[in-house]
């Protein structure tokens, strides 16, 4: 018996061992499992501002109004707000970008981002925005727009109060929250998922399965995306971006600028609201009516830091489907983007 | 997948079915006996999510190594059963060292596991080999234990759903080398009367960088076994 037993263990071991003898193919090779980025492939579209290669498109006149579409996360990705392109054939030029160590953007170890210390969000976020401002306005007269969802929005609040001069619009689609604890209520809550449910599962289960360093970005940047599609809880079914869509299918997450974000935040504790009260222009504040981390009350709080501004409740989409749904874009939101601007 | 990869993939599952190897079953080593040579347990916990799992395994009483062989399946929570997750372990522990009432015991098993969402389907083959050193009484026992569960090759197929929303040009088919593994640490005890054993065991578990943790960093497991 004991014999046998040495004989199947021996086995065992050399079929094991026969797995490193035949091709490879790595979850963290590049293009593998999640697209590559602007500086692993030369086609995309990009530019390079304050020390990062960054995904970027820009459609509509030249000179024209800028409206820069942020997107949300952190670590998220301009894809979903590619409805917003419509603008440019209203006669708006339309900035897309993907923030460092988001998107398609370039990678930068967590150690970069922790490097930054105390004023982290400053030299990550609002410089970044500063130079791709700076990158597409043509003339210091050409008035620029700033458009943020979610994240996005909470970042525009913080450099609107920290540039109020430079912004000629705020348009701010569902910023979690302006001061830390306000954002830890709201990220809590809107992934409050059921201890039993499927979606909790989805997210905790793959750990047994795929397993990433700190900075392996393409195995943390898929298992991110796996789980950051939809979620019920907040109203997001999955963008629908009709005709506006590219030609090819790239997004993709950006776990490690996500998670040094959220560490960079306990460290810190930003107030996004800093400054935004010496911002004296009309702000458009949008939430949604599907998102049930978004209630009534919760857009009430936070709104009431901007001093000056026009709140709408856009009704039947969630947290992101105020944009990336292309009827309700159509129909609804672009109208009313419109009409504000034009009130400015 | 080449050709080598699934001789292997084969060898080893008709190696872990036929051959009765593997398992991860919380045992007391000082209650076993020839009249009880069949084991069968249930179990819920905590590992990489919500569990609750069955399993039977068969003492083969070896003179000095009294060997337990059998499976286990398990399936995490969640709103899909069917066409969903599941975990599948087959396998062997023994007895390898009694020193007095103090045991070492190794366990190694074989997994097959599988897991679905609205994006992807993978399905791993994968290895747990496991050391436990414990006090065991006729009646009681307390051990730790320590072990690296590691994900060896893994075969993604990605929906369309995904190719069409997040990444068109995804390579689907089979990665390696391995695509993942965890070690993992901790206690497991239990109360045992004549049929029947109530077993305990919880831990931590690591990512194989010794950095990194899992999104549930812990594990937990109550099981009952019966003896027949």
């Amino acid at each position: 018996m004991k014999r046998s037993f040495r004989i199947y263990l021996a086995i065992l071991i050399l079929s094991l061992i026969s797995f490193s003898c035949s091709k490879e193919r790595y979850i963290d090779g590049p293009g593998n499992l999640v697209p590559k980025t602007v500086d692993q492939d030369v086609t995309l579209p990009s530019i390079s501002v304050n020390g990062a290669r960054l995904h970027s498109e820009v459609f509509g006149p030249e000179d024209s109004t800028l409206i820069i579409c942020i997107h949300g996360g952190p670590g998220g990705d301009y894809r979903y707000m590619l409805n917003c392109k419509t603008l440019a054939t209203k006669g708006y030029r339309v900035v897309f970008y993907d923030q460092r160590g988001a998107g398609l953007s370039q990678r930068f170890p967590k150690s970069w981002y922790k490097s930054q210390g105390s004023d982290a969000i400053n030299k990550i976020f609002y410089d970044e925005l500063r130079s791709v401002i700076a990158h597409y306005k043509t003339s210091t007269s050409q008035k620029v727009i700033l458009l943020g969802q979610s994240w996005g929005a909470m970042l525009a609040t913080g450099y609107s109060g920290k540039y109020p001069t430079d912004v000629d619009g705020l348009i701010v689609a569902e910023p979690g929250g302006l001061k830390w604890d306000d954002v830890v209520d709201y990220v809590s809550e809107s992934r409050s998922f059921k201890l039993w449910g499927e979606t909790l599962n989805d997210a905790t289960y793959i750990d047994q399965f795929m397993t990433g360093k700190e900075d392996q970005h393409e195995i943390l940047d898929y298992k991110a995306g796996l789980i950051g599609s939809t979620n019920e809880i907040v109203g997001d079914v999955g963008a629908d971006l009709g005709n506006n869509a590219p030609s090819y299918v790239a997004s993709r997450s950006g776990a490690v600028v996500n998670a040094a974000s959220y560490e960079l935040g306990q460290d810190t504790k930003p107030d996004f609201s800093t400054g935004i009260n010496q911002f004296s222009k009309k702000v458009l504040f949008i939430y949604s009516s599907n998102n049930k981390a978004y209630p009534d009350s919760w857009a009430t709080k936070i709104s009431s830091a901007y001093t000056n501004k026009e709140i709408f409740k856009a009704q039947g989409v969630g947290h992101s489907g105020m944009l990336d749904q292309v009827n309700f874009w159509t129909t609804t939101m672009e109208p009313k983007i419109i009409s504000y601007i034009q009130s400015l | 997948m080449k050709a080598t990869t699934v001789k292997s993939t084969i060898i080893v599952i008709v190696f872990l079915l036929f051959h009765n190897s593997i398992d991860a079953q919380v045992i007391n080593w000082e209650n076993i006996s020839k009249q009880n040579m069949h084991l069968l347990h249930v179990d819920v916990g905590a590992e990489y999510g919500i569990i609750a799992g069955v399993g039977y395994h068969h003492l083969i009483p070896i003179k000095r190594f009294p060997l337990w062989i059998g499976g286990e399946f398990s399936v995490p929570s969640g709103s899909q059963l069917a066409d969903d997750d599941f975990k599948v372990r087959l396998g062997a522990q023994i007895r390898i060292v009694a020193l007095n009432h103090f045991q070492f015991s190794a366990r190694l098993q074989g997994i097959a596991r599988r897991y679905h969402n609205q994006s992807v389907r993978l399905f791993n083959f994968g290895s747990d080999l496991a050391g436990t050193v414990g006090y065991y009484r006729k009646n009681w026992f307390l051990g730790a234990e320590s072990g690296f569960d590691k994900a060896i090759v893994t075969n993604f197929k990605h929906s369309e759903w995904y190719k069409k929303n997040i990444y068109d040009n995804v390579q689907d088919g089979w990665y390696e080398p391995a695509t993942g593994g965890n070690f993992y640490y901790g206690l497991q005890g239990g109360f045992s009367m004549k049929k029947v054993d109530l077993t305990l065991k919880v831990g931590k578990v690591l990512q194989q960088d010794f950095k990194s943790q899992p999104l549930l960093p812990f594990y937990g497991q109550f099981g009952v076994n019966f003896r027949f």
